[in-house]
């Protein structure tokens, strides 16, 4: 097991403590060269699928890619097609909120406008870096194109804050998004050259702030302290890392690649289909350069009307659309909208693929992960979910494969079998029964 | 009674059938007919027990139970799928007879004030506050994450401003920035950077002069010694090192605005059991983070200072000062966008651009974008009838606007908007009449009679339609020969009563409005047939267009009042109102009501209400009967 065998992380020491990890010195990954670490990311599509377009036809390694997914055929040893996962935790509720909230929690999310907003769990991601603890400068990436949806669901009881979050580091902590490609870029950079920025006097700062923060806390009641205590944990997680990146002797981290400063993106792409593809550069970077080796990002906020004319033969926006009616025009359309996503899924694994690390790639060492969090769009059904996951986490999943389990298999035990692969073992996540059969590499 | 913490979103039913006598008796004979046979026994279903909630006083022991109870009955989520459930107008009549006797139990005990969560500012907060604070004009804030809302809708509401490890970052980043900025230039240094050591100022003196009077300016009220004295330490150790004044003072600045005093509003507890009068500073900071949407200016700290804030004539005089002021254009914008919805506008929604080019010419866009947030905040500064936004003689609009709209005013105008008289049959007037509202209801390439209704419903009247009831068929799956129109489909839908319950509502609304195409261009046609625009309400009202359906929504202008009011006090506390805040509502509507509908009555009214004036005590034992009770 090597490096992959430490957990000792406390987590969940109560809401918002878990946020940010201290970096953990003995868990660093040594520098270039050794075995490459192992990556994960989860990308969320909005709105489901068209039903009868996504499952390939076909078992095991003798499959043939459906009309959706055909866009990754030069990919297909490198994918796994899951069939007849589902999430139980988001089947009640509304049709979109508790799906994509739930999505990588495996939870139900509590029903609110916004005053106890919890997701009741921690995110297959989050749970990822916090059992691993933090060996990169930046913990995790969580990117997004729309910023979070304007208001609360009166009409169904939710506030939209649910609709536009997948990460949550604790059940009360959705993660923010950083939807600026050229600000994501400029933080990749910053966290990796550290020192050039006046590193030890910030850090200082931070210290101070801290007492005021802690002398605050004590004439506060319950609810605010918590909403302190996540200042205090933000703040100490950043001036951990400040400290570190001061004193480099101190630090194992190493970048796998340097980033050129020139290859900052612009901040204000011409368009929806440009600014998906900056995100998901800023993906590939952040994972060659190993600043982070967990991202997440949603390619539009659940039950996004994004326009989507710009494709060939589409006229309409997605999530209207989505409510195709059984009309063959709008499942026409909608199916283009879908395959449109997995274009840009698939231009992420390549972008992954030729970034050689050895005598592999950084897509060799990564699991991709794709769904959404219903399966049609039109029923809001989270029976049967449209679920890929493409990468061989170093070796250690049986890629090439559609696997077809029996209905109604939880999702929840496919994120242990990944957490398992990305070096986080768990007995069990959420409602998870068990491993999901067939998906690790057989060792 | 105890006091109901509850946050509990009242919402009425509108055009449903009038509201008959309902007792008790009544509202048990529900509960048996649709809830108790899962509910009850040793192991009820969900560990609900529905038949112990068999007396009206348990009502009041026990609220929380009635209202867990019903949000699932108003949110047609229970009775389940399959078991026998109640009529619309059944479930609405318990509804609104629970809710009803809940808040009269709770108003009777008059009204006290609900904690106020710690609260960090928000994206544009702090952007405001910046630029405020240190006289600079770049936005501070923009590379911190959006915030989402909660409570009534906004996005300053204490409970959903979470903070992620990014914002930790972002804020050293943006206060380094936002200094270096404000150092370089000299009317900002004039602003903060107000000393410099010299022959008579040693370099001591210097950071202390800045730091006194920074600090009280950061934090929004007086900075203690202490608190004084370790800020000077900070500068003091950098000077050691670096021996540059101007890096050390920056420095120690830096760390001001990352402490929790300037990025969270603090407001001093209060020890005691009962509830009690705001001090001044906090009061003040209420009021101009209301209004403004950015920290007091020096008038406001000024009378903060002298303690007499809270004296009801300094109060309104001051309130009625901030309305005046051009900064409400911030809280206008932040409101009104919110409240109408209109910021999606541009974002999730963007018109088609092949079909409506229009929308991409730059001033076009921000004339429509701007002319609901100016006209509300017309309304403010000139104090006018609040019923303006259902109906109006003027709007607010560039050249080009109004040649979008096809208006020729009497004066010509420029690229600033500004004023018009709306001419006779100009069918503008009100927010209906507006491009960002009819845009933001409607989907990129066609109009939706169903989203313009809901829009109504929601945003306008604030009696949203519950959710679709489960396992209600797909639009349309099975339909024989397909009806030509847009209409006719509606039509048909509504013909399954599971559908026709709420869509007899919604529907005709947005039909009142389909001679206004996505951009709010006036049609009388669309792909060669005549729009028919006319509309039967649920009540047995009908219209034919838009200027007929105004008028019908003018009668129902008390649902308009009601859920201003609600959306005002809930963005004024920046959390959701609770079954008791509804109490501070309803005397100020009725308020409102007396001075026609006045702008600066509605505002004032919630300046001096309890929510927004007194703080809860943090001892237990809250007294059953506050002395509060009477403030009102």
């Amino acid at each position: 097991m090597g490096r992959y065998s430490l957990n000792r992380r406390t987590l969940l020491r109560g809401a918002g403590a878990a946020i940010g990890l201290p970096w953990l010195e003995a868990m660093a990954a040594p520098a270039g060269g050794s075995k490459p670490p192992v990556r994960m990311a989860a990308l969320y599509m909005p709105n489901g699928v068209h039903p009868d377009m996504w499952t390939p036809e076909g078992d095991k390694r003798d499959f043939k890619l459906s009309p959706t997914l055909s866009p990754l055929a030069d990919l297909q040893d490198q994918l796994m097609v899951l069939t007849n996962l589902w999430n139980p935790g988001s089947v009640g509720g509304d049709g979109h909120y508790v799906k994509i909230s739930g999505w990588l929690t495996c939870t139900t999310v509590t029903k609110t406008l916004g005053v106890d907003v919890s997701c009741n769990g921690v995110s297959m991601d989050q749970l990822a870096v916090q059992k691993t603890g933090r060996q990169t400068p930046i913990a995790s990436m969580e990117l997004g194109i729309a910023p979070v949806t304007t208001g609360v669901d009166k009409n169904v009881g939710y506030t939209r804050v649910y609709g536009s979050h997948i990460s949550w580091a604790s059940p009360t902590s959705p993660l923010a998004r950083e939807l600026n490609p050229q600000l994501a870029f400029e933080r990749l950079f910053r966290a990796g050259n550290g020192q050039a920025d006046g590193a030890k006097e910030e850090a200082l700062l931070l210290d101070r702030v801290l007492t005021d923060a802690k002398e605050l806390r004590q004439k506060l009641g319950g609810a605010d302290r918590q909403r302190l205590d996540e200042y205090l944990s933000v703040v100490r997680s950043l001036e951990d890392r400040l400290e570190r990146a001061a004193s480099p002797e101190q630090s194992k981290w190493k970048p796998r690649v340097a980033l050129d400063p020139a290859a900052k993106p612009t901040g204000n792409p011409k368009d929806y289909a440009e600014h998906v593809r900056l995100m998901f550069d800023i993906i590939a970077l952040a994972f060659q350069s190993d600043s982070t080796r967990v991202a997440t990002f949603l390619f539009g906020n659940e039950v996004s009307n994004q326009n989507f004319a710009f494709v060939d033969g589409v006229t309409g926006a997605h999530h209207s659309l989505s409510h195709h009616e059984n009309k063959p025009d709008n499942m026409r359309q909608y199916q283009l909208i879908n395959k449109w996503h997995i274009e840009q899924y698939g231009y992420l694994l390549r972008k992954l693929r030729d970034m050689k690390e050895g005598d592999s790639n950084v897509l060799d060492n990564s699991m991709i992960l794709l769904g959404a969090g219903i399966r049609d769009g039109n029923k809001h059904d989270p029976h049967n979910l449209p679920v890929v996951l493409a990468g061989k986490a170093g070796g250690r999943l049986a890629s090439g494969q559609h696997l077809s389990y029996e209905k109604d298999t939880p999702l929840s035990n496919l994120y242990v079998s990944m957490l398992d692969a990305f070096g986080a073992p768990v007995e069990r996540f959420a409602d998870s029964t068990g491993r999901l059969p067939g998906v690790l590499a057989s060792s | 009674m105890r006091r109901l913490a509850l946050s509990v979103a009242l919402t009425l039913p509108l055009f449903a059938a009038p509201a008959k006598e309902h007792t008790f008796a009544q509202a048990q004979s529900f509960l048996k007919s649709y809830c108790v046979s899962c509910h009850q026994g040793a192991k009820p279903s969900a560990g609900f027990n529905a038949a112990k909630l068999n007396t009206l006083q348990t009502m009041m022991e026990d609220p929380r139970k009635w209202s867990r109870m019903l949000t699932r009955v108003r949110d047609n989520e229970m009775p389940p799928k399959g078991a026998p459930a109640p009529s619309l107008d059944k479930r609405e009549a318990f509804v609104s007879y629970v809710e009803d006797t809940m808040k009269s139990a709770a108003c009777a005990d008059g009204i006290s004030p609900r904690p106020a969560l710690l609260r960090r500012l928000n994206r544009t907060e702090y952007t405001a506050t910046m630029r405020d604070l240190l006289n600079i004009h770049i936005n501070a804030g923009r590379g911190l994450p959006a915030d989402g809302a909660g409570g009534e809708g906004f996005d300053n509401a204490a409970e959903t401003l979470f903070l992620s490890p990014m914002h930790a970052e972002k804020y050293l980043e943006a206060a380094r920035e936002a200094l270096a900025y404000g150092a370089k230039d000299p009317k900002s240094r004039a602003r903060f950077l107000i000393a410099e050591p010299n022959d008579k100022t040693t370099v001591d003196q210097a950071a202390r002069k800045v730091l006194e009077a920074f600090l009280p300016r950061a934090f929004r009220r007086p900075a203690r010694p202490d608190e004084l004295e370790r800020y000077v330490t900070l500068f003091a150790n950098a000077y050691k090192k670096n021996q540059s004044y101007e890096v050390s003072i920056l420095h120690a600045l830096q760390g001001v605005l990352i402490s929790p005093h300037f990025l969270f509003r603090v407001e001093e507890p209060n020890p005691g059991a009962a509830p009690r009068l705001l001090d001044g500073f906090a009061l003040a900071s209420r009021l101009s983070y209301f209004l403004w949407g950015t920290m007091p200016d020096e008038d406001l700290t000024k009378v903060a200072a002298t303690g007499k804030l809270n004296d009801d004539k300094i109060l309104a005089e001051q309130t009625i000062r901030l309305l005046k002021d051009p900064r409400t254009r911030d809280f206008a914008e932040q409101f009104v966008e919110q409240w109408l919805n209109t910021r999606e506008l541009g974002r999730d929604i963007k018109p088609d651009p092949k079909l409506f080019p229009a929308y991409y010419d730059a001033e076009i866009q921000s004339g429509i974008r701007y002319e609901p947030i100016l006209f509300f905040q017309e309304l403010l500064t000139a104090n006018l009838s609040l019923l303006n936004l259902i109906d109006s003689k003027f709007t607010i609009m560039s050249n080009k606007l109004a040649k979008h709209y096809g208006i020729k005013p009497a004066k010509p105008l420029r690229q600033q908007p500004v004023v018009v008289e709306l001419p006779e049959g100009s069918h503008r007037g009100g927010v209906l009449g507006m491009a960002a509202v009819l845009a933001v209801s409607s989907y990129p390439n066609r109009t939706s009679p169903v989203l313009r209704g809901k829009w109504i419903l929601d945003a306008m009247l604030g009696t949203p339609a519950p959710p679709p009831p489960a396992g209600v068929p797909p639009l349309e799956d099975k339909v024989g020969t397909a009806p030509q129109t847009l209409r006719e489909r509606l039509e048909r839908h509504r013909l399954n009563p599971a559908c026709g319950v709420c869509h007899n509502r919604i529907d005709p609304l947005g039909f009142g409005l389909e001679n206004y195409d996505v951009l709010g261009l006036w049609r009388t046609e669309d792909g060669g047939k005549a729009i028919d625009s006319k509309g039967v309400l649920p009540d047995g009202a009908t219209f034919d267009g838009p200027d007929e359906m105004k008028k019908i929504l003018l009668e129902k202008k008390d649902l308009l009042v009601r859920n201003l009011t609600v959306k005002l006090l809930g963005y004024s506390l920046g959390r959701g109102l609770t079954l008791e805040d509804h109490c501070s509502v309803d005397r100020i509507v009725d308020a409102v009501k007396k001075e026609n509908y006045s702008a600066h009555t509605l505002i004032l009214e919630i300046v001096r209400s309890v929510p927004f004036r007194y703080q809860v005590g943090t001892a237990p034992n809250i007294p059953a009967v506050p002395p509060v009770a009477k403030a009102e």
